[in-house]
């Protein structure tokens, strides 16, 4: 229970509307398949595109399914995917950016031009190229957004294990004769993937974007599987007569978007030591509206 | 001066050899057997003896480093090779499609601009007061709405419920308002939080003090003093901002039934037609190279600092 406290007093820092969105999402997709009152792929045809009513709360959608049914269920596949997405992404990106780091020389050089370049091109047009080469696919999509996000989770581990890299216990492992094995699976790994979940978290709201993004181009999650990104896509030839099916899942997508950016911002603000002036805070708060051009003049 | 320009572009040849080695190797390493699809798309049955035809044709046998310098010699010069799905020549219609998507970014660009500074300096004008706060919910939820639901919105506001726009189509200033609008969004809500937190930045600087003690005003601070400071981080944004608008445009050209780069791009990814995906590439990194370079150079004007130190 005690080393919980400081967590606590972590989580009280964050925004409350952001946590509490997040959780819904998490609590949501986890549960999804109890929680869903019907069946989000019985059609009925006769009550197709239906307004709310008792037996359907938001409404049907053209093939007469349970709306609210398939939202509660697309959180599910959103969610799985996207922490399929991270696992994989932060797993290369760990193991890249702590082997950088605790090589340095040219293996570092090296490794950081690929996060570099991998970091300019947006990753939108890294996924879809994956995926024009190997075909469309569940496997293919998490995949190819896993190679356009590893360079994120690659840059931040690999500043993260130079600076535990140049901390002293490291200097006194190493004059007590610790093996090289040791001190990277005993010391540097377990800091560095400790600070990159941190920011894992907050790039998950990037990532669902991602994921439904891909699924309306349809080259996502494909249909029946619901997910909001292919339910918005299916729904939008009936913009004109039934656009609540259009609408409820992109504001569904965005609630979800906001509580991750939100909490992203606050863990990038929660990092400054206290006393907190507001000049600090300006000064922050620039770095982190320039993260994403940092790489622009690489 | 010199000395900074001409080392951005050698830096930016090395970036596009490398860009155009990319290219190569993705369509090289594509699973599948290139001459059986052309084969196969000429009509033929794909019989062994045609395959091994057609792959002396398109050059397949040849060592892949003389296989690199024919295809970048032909892209150089325009050519992309054949479309596996269509039978024609990739750069066809190219040159139109590079307009369309010119025309999109160029105009969000502006759009983008216009709006974060709007929004940005009325933020700094009136800090942590209604403006603010209203400025900055607007660039949260510019920034978290996903672009294909932007544009569901703008069709179903702007033109299936009030009909002053298009809602699709490619046809006179008019019908570019909404494309420019969706993908002007996401951009304008980073710009403007990039204006808001650089004007709070500068106006805590010693130079403001003096102006502040000489006499002036928040306004002719603002203007004067902060807004020349805060230029290069700007432009730095802005271009980081209009090499993100071709990924935007894959989303928003195919729902506005626009034909450009990334609508063909997307056609490509569909049909797995590699030589387009591969054109399309190239095109889209040399943009983000060239646009890079530029955005260096107009820092070097606007900044007088990094100017001195390298003349």
């Amino acid at each position: 229970m005690d080393k919980l406290n400081p967590l606590f007093a972590r989580l009280n820092k964050f925004p409350r509307a952001a946590l509490i969105v997040i959780c819904l999402f998490v609590a949501l997709g986890t549960f999804a398949p109890w929680l869903a009152p019907q069946d989000p792929s019985a059609q009925n045809l006769l009550e197709g595109s239906a307004g709310p009513s008792a037996a359907h709360w938001l409404g049907t959608d053209h093939l007469g399914r349970d709306t609210l049914s398939r939202l509660i269920i697309a959180a599910n596949t959103s969610l799985v995917s996207v922490g399929s997405v991270l696992i994989i992404a932060m797993t290369i990106g760990i193991l890249m950016g702590t082997i950088a780091g605790y090589h340095r020389g040219w293996v570092d050089d090296l490794l950081m031009r690929v996060v570099d370049v991998g970091l300019s091109v947006p990753s939108l047009i890294v996924a879809l190229a994956v995926i024009g080469i190997v075909g469309p696919g569940y496997w293919t999509m998490v995949l190819a957004l896993a190679l356009a996000w590893w360079p994120m989770s690659g840059r931040i581990s690999r500043a993260v294990a130079v600076s535990i890299m140049s901390k002293p216990h490291i200097e006194a492992l190493r004059v007590l004769g610790a093996s090289p094995w040791r001190i990277y699976f005993g010391h540097l790994l377990p800091g560095t993937i400790g600070a990159v979940m941190v920011y894992a978290t907050a790039d998950a709201g990037t990532a669902a974007l991602a994921v439904a993004t891909l699924s309306f181009l349809g080259l996502g999650i494909q249909p029946p599987t619901p997910e909001w990104g292919q339910m918005l896509v299916d729904a939008l030839p009936y913009l004109e007569s039934d656009p609540r099916q259009v609408i409820l899942p992109g504001l569904a997508l965005t609630a979800a978007v906001i509580g991750f950016n939100t909490l992203g911002e606050a863990i990038a603000l929660n990092r400054i030591p206290k006393p907190l002036t507001r000049r600090m805070l300006a000064i922050r708060r620039i770095e982190v509206a320039g993260w994403g051009k940092e790489n622009s003049d690489a | 001066m010199i000395h900074f320009i001409s080392k951005r572009l050698k830096h930016s040849l090395v970036l596009l050899f490398l860009a155009s080695v990319v290219c190569f190797t993705l369509v090289v390493s594509a699973p599948g057997n290139v001459a059986v699809l052309i084969a196969e798309l000429r009509g033929a049955v794909a019989v062994p003896g045609y395959v091994a035809q057609v792959a002396e044709e398109i050059g397949l046998n040849k060592p892949l480093l003389m296989r690199y310098v024919d295809w970048l010699g032909d892209a150089v010069t325009g050519d992309f090779g054949i479309s596996y799905r269509t039978g024609q020549a990739v750069s066809a219609d190219l040159p139109q499609r590079m307009m369309v998507t010119g025309t999109l970014i160029a105009g969000s660009a502006l759009i983008a601009t216009l709006l974060s500074l709007l929004l940005g300096f009325l933020g700094a004008f009136w800090p942590y007061k209604l403006p603010d706060r209203v400025s900055r919910g607007l660039a949260l939820i510019g920034a978290s709405t996903p672009t294909f639901f932007v544009g569901a919105l703008m069709i179903y506001g702007f033109s299936v419920t009030f009909q002053l726009f298009p809602s699709f189509g490619f046809n006179g200033p008019i019908s570019w308002v909404l494309p420019w609008l969706t993908v002007a969004v996401l951009p304008a809500a980073v710009l403007s939080r990039v204006v808001r937190v650089g004007l709070e930045e500068a106006m805590t600087s010693p130079y403001v003090l003096t102006a502040k003690s000489k006499g002036l005003g928040r306004t002719a601070i603002l203007f004067r003093e902060a807004l020349p400071n805060i230029t290069p981080v700007f432009i730095n944004a802005l271009g980081t901002q209009v090499g993100l608008m071709t990924a935007t445009g894959i989303i928003v050209e195919p729902l506005f039934a626009w034909q450009g780069v990334g609508d063909y791009f997307l056609a490509g990814v569909r049909f797995r037609d590699f030589m387009v995906v591969q054109a399309c590439l190239l095109i889209f990194l040399t943009f983000f190279i060239v646009v890079n370079l530029v955005v260096d150079l107009a820092v070097l004007m606007t900044d007088p600092r990094i100017r001195r130190q390298w003349s």
